[in-house]
């Protein structure tokens, strides 16, 4: 082997000892992906083989770390950010797999247009945009061009699609957060992205019934305000979570004989495996003739999170309701709402044992926001003595105030579970 | 399958080894279901039916050495294992990257050649943390990099990388003057006005300054300026006036209309004054010369805000059978055109005791006729 010899060419000793440079182009990429843009770009200085090495990474990712100009002059650092932006995207060569743009000075919008334009015709598949500042964003049209998409996240953006769209054939995960779109808009994007798993829409507007039309649907998670929601064809959602910012209107709350909407939930949610109930959904839950139980258990239902008024009578129908339908629940947290208005109190609704062993699985509960209530004690008891394989119960009170008359009455409590911890938190 | 490959069974381990040959030479036999966590060596038992015996052993790509191959062995020993916690294997993930980059650049070719990708992906994260954060010379020094790029290679603006204080300096000065002069607008400012609109003024500017005959090229041409410095500046007209002022003074254009070029080195001008970035502009115009024009500037954008109504009042009365065009007192204001006889009658009078400023823009007007 040479390297036996003195080093008379400096440079041949290092091509040997240069491991890094001759990894194969996608390892390198791959590499490369995974530092800053900065950085990455920075290699093309190191030596004559990575000049352009890094202009084939098929991740770009524009953020708050990529323009390292300690100035408080925003139109600077935004102008800097544009540079860098326009740079990278000229100098880029290769298709762009994934790009993220999220700094918190953006804000020019000619720019962004160009620049997804400059995406759309590279069959992007991942694509992050996120607008800190300023209105909503109106999206271009060309980012509707990326037949190749499977992940879309956008923030503070409005969507208006033109009428030649035909839907993200290959969109799996969509996410999208502060952003505007009308009604049909929303229906029709559900609809035209038959691959879709995940859906995650928060703080919408423009429109207010969500109806879900998606038959691989996993994963859905919603928050905003809204009127209602339903699903369809949606046989594989196996994680839900759903948070009604507002509370539901008087009107509905009071018709009597008309369908339950708990019911309506649930009929096409039958491999759903975990439920958040935050916010006031639960009172849209409870609107309607809320029956007993379910006519088909939640067999695959483990985990349940749900967000109650312990004194609202209707909101425990509905609570009752569900916990009776899911007999293989293992854990279980519920987070009293601090209520605004107390419509009486609720007594006497837990109490009684013709319900017993109606937790079979139920191992872990938490507990959350209480102030010592009667009915929140009442259900505390009720839980705990029939429960038979519990393990741990976690009670937050939301105050100090009345927290030692609540460990009083906790103590007293019988217990089915030999094994039951009561854990009593600080709050 | 497992027929195929029944090699030396000891009874008391009950496995079955393959064997496997390194691009040496040498061989070696493996547990068959630590090899088979490679894919490579997989499709090379399943499909070919290599390995069973020595003479047909599996023979790995050049890029795997006998060290390498061991260390591979190793992860895979571990990882086919399916009872270890996610926990675990992380933590044997980050013992097993403990290295030197030499070996680590290695074993992942190694790792890549035999398509292990989840050792190809921990390799390179490692490799990334390792190169992340560092500046160039300690990269070389790390991976033993050539440092062959000449100076003028490493000067190429890429990414701001050059630094000159000079620029900067100067870049800073000019966005002190332009904000200074921001403010000055703002107190005359009534009204903001939309980013169309100044546009327009300029559209209008130039094409009154070059007569009617020449239309498309230059407002085109700035226009993609004013699209620049949208973002940065509001006000437009007094300072676009103030640039085609300073224009005519650094570079004694006596004919604003004709070549192309000369709006090129415009655009130069104008690019190396908002353009904020370091390094990345051409800067031919000696920082005296700037310096120079950055006082005709104030000068000339004092006395424009102050004076504007009044002074084209002036103007346009001493002209004969001219309309009097409104302009709107703000430093934002459109200029309208002004017909071709309203220039010429302004070329007969014109007063003496006239500011500097004033003469050039006078100048200006006179050029495009």
């Amino acid at each position: 082997m040479k390297h036996r010899e003195p080093p008379k060419l400096p440079c041949k000793i290092e091509t040997e000892q240069d491991k890094l440079s001759n990894l194969p182009a996608h390892v390198i990429d791959q590499i490369l992906s995974q530092l800053p843009i900065k950085d990455a770009v920075r290699t093309s200085i190191l030596s004559r083989k990575w000049r352009y090495k890094w202009a084939t990474i098929p991740h770009l990712v524009f953020d708050n770390l990529c323009v390292s100009v300690s100035s408080q002059d925003q139109i600077l650092v935004r102008n800097k950010l544009v540079n860098v932006v326009d740079h990278v995207l000229i100098l880029h060569n290769g298709p762009i797999f994934k790009f993220k743009l999220s700094h918190q000075d953006l804000l020019g919008v000619t720019d962004i247009d160009r620049w997804i334009l400059h995406i759309s015709r590279s069959s992007i598949k991942e694509f992050v945009l996120e607008i800190w500042k300023g209105q909503r964003y109106k999206v271009p049209s060309s980012l509707f061009c990326c037949r190749e998409l499977i992940h879309l996240e956008l923030f503070n953006c409005l969507l208006k699609p033109p009428t030649t769209f035909k839907g993200f054939r290959n969109l799996k995960s969509l996410d999208l957060q502060h952003i505007t779109l009308a009604q049909n808009v929303f229906e029709n994007l559900i609809s035209t992205c038959p691959m879709l798993e995940r859906l995650t829409i928060m703080n919408f507007d423009g429109f207010s019934h969500l109806n879900i039309d998606a038959p691989n649907l996993q994963f859905f998670d919603i928050g905003g305000v809204f009127d209602d929601v339903s699903f369809e064809n949606t046989f594989n959602l196996a994680l839900v979570s759903i948070g009604l910012y507002v509370n539901v209107k008087k009107d509905q709350t009071l018709a009597l004989g008309s369908s339950s909407k708990l019911l309506r939930f649930f009929i096409h949610l039958p491999h759903i495996r975990r439920l958040e109930i935050q916010s006031y959904f639960l009172k849209y839950l409870a609107i309607g003739n809320v029956p007993s139980r379910l006519p088909r258990p939640c067999a695959d239902l483990n985990y349940v999170s749900i967000r109650i008024n312990f004194n609202d009578s209707k909101e425990s129908l509905a609570v009752l309701c569900l916990l009776r339908s899911c007999p293989n629940l293992q854990e279980l947290e519920m987070l009293a709402r601090p209520e605004e208005t107390c419509t009486g109190t609720l007594t006497d609704f837990w109490i009684g044992d013709h319900w017993s062993s109606m937790f079979p699985q139920l191992r872990v509960v938490k507990i959350a926001g209480i102030s010592g209530i009667r009915s929140e004690l009442d259900f505390i008891n009720f839980l705990l003595s029939n429960s038979p394989v519990l393990e741990r119960v976690t009670v937050k009170p939301a105050s100090v105030d009345g927290g030692w008359d609540l460990m009083k009455e906790l103590l007293r409590f019988r217990r089915a579970s030999t094994r039951a911890e009561i854990i009593y938190s600080d709050p | 399958m497992s027929e195929l490959n029944m090699a030396v069974i000891k009874p008391e381990m009950m496995k079955s080894y393959i064997w496997i040959e390194t691009a040496d030479g040498s061989l070696q036999q493996v547990e068959q279901e630590v090899a088979m966590f490679c894919p490579l060596i997989c499709h090379e038992v399943i499909q070919k039916g290599m390995g069973s015996s020595k003479n047909h052993a599996i023979s790995l790509p050049q890029r795997v050495n006998p060290a390498m191959l061991s260390l591979m062995l190793d992860y895979c020993r571990f990882h086919q294992v399916p009872g270890h916690s996610n926990k675990e294997r992380k933590s044997f993930d980050e013992k097993f990257i403990r290295m030197d980059t030499k070996r680590l650049c290695e074993l992942t070719s190694a790792a890549d050649s035999l398509q292990l990708k989840p050792l190809v992906d921990l390799t390179s994260r490692a490799l990334a943390r390792i190169i992340e954060g560092k500046t160039p010379e300690e990269i070389r020094e790390i991976f033993h990099l050539p440092d062959d790029l000449t100076e003028e290679e490493k000067l190429e603006p890429l990414k701001n990388i050059t630094d000159d204080p000079r620029i900067r300096l100067l870049n800073r000065l000019y966005a002190k003057k332009r904000k200074e002069l921001k403010e000055r607008e703002r107190i005359k400012n009534v009204e903001a006005e939309e980013e169309r609109v100044d546009d327009r003024s300029v559209d209008d500017l130039l094409s009154f300054i070059n007569g009617e005959d020449s239309k498309g090229i230059k407002p085109s041409k700035n226009k993609k300026k004013n699209r620049r410095k949208k973002d940065q500046q509001k006000n437009t007209s007094p300072s676009e006036v103030i640039e085609i002022n300073e224009q005519s003074n650094g570079l004694k254009v006596s004919d604003l209309g004709e070549t192309s070029e000369k709006q090129d080195v415009t655009d130069e001008m104008f690019a190396s004054k908002p353009e904020f970035d370091d390094g990345d502009v051409d800067d031919e115009i000696d920082p005296a010369l700037k310096e120079k024009i950055d006082r005709e500037v104030e000068d000339f954008a004092r006395r424009l805000n102050s004076d504007w109504p009044e002074r084209m009042q002036e103007i346009l009365s001493f002209g004969q059978d001219m309309k009097v065009q409104h302009h709107s007192s703000n430093g934002n204001g459109t200029i309208k055109k002004y017909s071709d006889n309203q220039i010429r009658s302004r070329n007969n009078y014109y007063p003496s005791n006239w500011p500097y400023g004033w003469n050039n823009f006078d100048r200006m007007l006179m050029q495009s006729v």
